[in-house]
């Protein structure tokens, strides 16, 4: 942990609680792109970011000073994230809509083909995307988020599986299972996915 | 020829494989397994890292400052060297299980003597060796108060209460620890009066933990410490022996 980062911890155990901007703006960024690899979506991305820093913060008295606030921040990011995706799975009604229910604006029906993609490629575009979401979805929270990482963020496996505290071939084998369930949800639609 | 499963595959496409070279090899010769190799490869395109939105940082900043409490830093805890403390347990436990078989070792032969000669009066057999304050002594003392004994009944109750609790002490064990504390001194003074040394030092020590109960432990480490205190130093079997003893005077008296 760099000076400026101690300080500001010194600071805000001080009572001042404006400090932990320094911190947030380091990381936040960071932290937020994690939780949308995991939650994968901008508002519980930033609903776990906030959950994450909120409880980063009060629990920053029992912060040990020799370890890094990055990691930290990142496990505790995490942990958030995952819940959130296990609260939003138990939720039924949180689940996003669905492609059928929200048909595109007619002004983007009028668009030049060699500029714009035609509606037909913004459909199939949007069909695609929302089978990889749904895709995603369908895995546990700790295959998306060993895949996800270890995929997308080219984490480390060994990083990975300490922050989520599981051994390290543990998050490799969610890792392959993750694999292996989406290439099977992809087949049926194999050549439609460009 | 021997196909490779889809993990090594995935595992091969991920360069987490530790046989990459032979795999690579393999699929230049086998269509099956480079088809399924060419498959995964496929998903993890499809897969492949979107771009994230960034953040709206004052928007959350804002959203997250009002949540903030003001903080106080957390007291430090007492320097005690973390390789010590197995090595301390054990020769604590070690001192604790010699107390014990040394405590029963006499209480047996007490009572084999007592039995084989009936004549030999057992208030004349010593517990020895307690807690290092000398004999504790079963003969009966000249001020042998009732009220001793409910005075060290309801000490044992408050210490094996908070011995067996986690947790700053609730108030109400800490009232009782505060009145326990004046009748204590009482005590104390009168068994040093008498020339009962061993038990006014017993008296001493639990007014030593009572004193840390009423003064209110600021931390649960703060008393684990009395706890284990407590334990290593035998105070509650020393209190139990005295009650005991206490109950014998009353009995001899009756």
């Amino acid at each position: 942990m760099n000076k400026a980062e101690a300080d500001a911890i010194e600071q805000i155990l001080a009572g001042n609680r404006d400090a932990y901007r320094v911190l947030m703006d380091r990381h936040f960024s960071a932290v937020h792109r994690i939780a949308f690899r995991i939650t994968g979506n901008q508002a519980d991305a930033e609903e776990a970011a906030q959950e994450a820093f909120l409880r980063a913060y009060n629990k920053l008295p029992g912060f040990r000073r020799d370890a890094s606030f990055s990691t930290w921040i990142t496990r505790i990011a995490m942990n958030t994230a995952i819940n959130l995706v296990e609260r939003r799975n138990r939720d039924l009604s949180q689940h996003g809509p669905r492609i059928a229910d929200n048909p595109s604006a007619p002004d983007q029906t009028v668009q030049m083909a060699d500029v714009y993609p035609g509606p037909e490629r913004q459909l199939l575009d949007r069909e695609a995307a929302t089978l990889r979401a749904e895709a995603l979805a369908a895995l546990t929270p700790m295959e998306r988020t060993a895949f996800t990482l270890r995929h997308m963020e080219d984490l480390p496996i060994a990083e990975i599986a300490a922050a989520l505290n599981v051994p390290a071939n543990s998050a490799k084998q969610a890792v392959f299972r993750a694999v292996g369930k989406l290439r099977r949800s992809l087949a049926p639609l194999a050549g439609g996915l460009q | 020829m021997t196909h490779f499963s889809e993990e090594d595959l995935i595992a091969y496409q991920l360069h987490e494989s530790s046989d990459e070279a032979a795999i690579k090899r393999h699929l230049d010769e086998c269509s099956d397994c480079a088809a399924v190799s060419d498959s995964i490869a496929e998903t993890l395109r499809v897969f492949s890292s979107e771009p994230v939105p960034p953040p709206d940082l004052d928007r959350n900043w804002q959203r997250l400052r009002g949540n903030l409490s003001v903080l106080t830093p957390a007291p430090r805890r007492a320097r005690f060297p973390r390789f010590l403390l197995w090595p301390t347990a054990g020769l604590a436990a070690a001192a604790l299980l010699l107390f014990a078989f040394v405590g029963i070792h006499i209480t047996h032969n007490g009572d084999r003597i007592a039995d084989l000669l009936p004549s030999l009066d057992r208030l004349n057999h010593t517990n020895t060796a307690i807690n290092g304050h000398g004999p504790l002594t079963t003969e009966p003392t000249a001020a042998a108060d009732p009220g001793m004994a409910n005075h060290l009944d309801a000490a044992e109750r408050l210490l094996t209460e908070v011995n067996h609790t986690s947790g700053p002490l609730d108030p109400a064990d800490r009232a009782q620890a505060r009145q326990l504390l004046l009748s204590n001194a009482v005590y104390t003074r009168t068994a040093r009066d008498h020339g009962n040394l061993a038990q006014a030092a017993v008296l001493d020590d639990l007014g030593r933990v009572l004193t840390t109960l009423d003064n209110e432990p600021p931390s649960p480490h703060k008393t684990l410490q009395v706890r284990l205190e407590m334990n290593t130093s035998g105070l509650l079997l020393d209190i139990r022996i005295l009650r005991q003893n206490d109950e014998r005077q009353n009995e001899n008296r009756q």
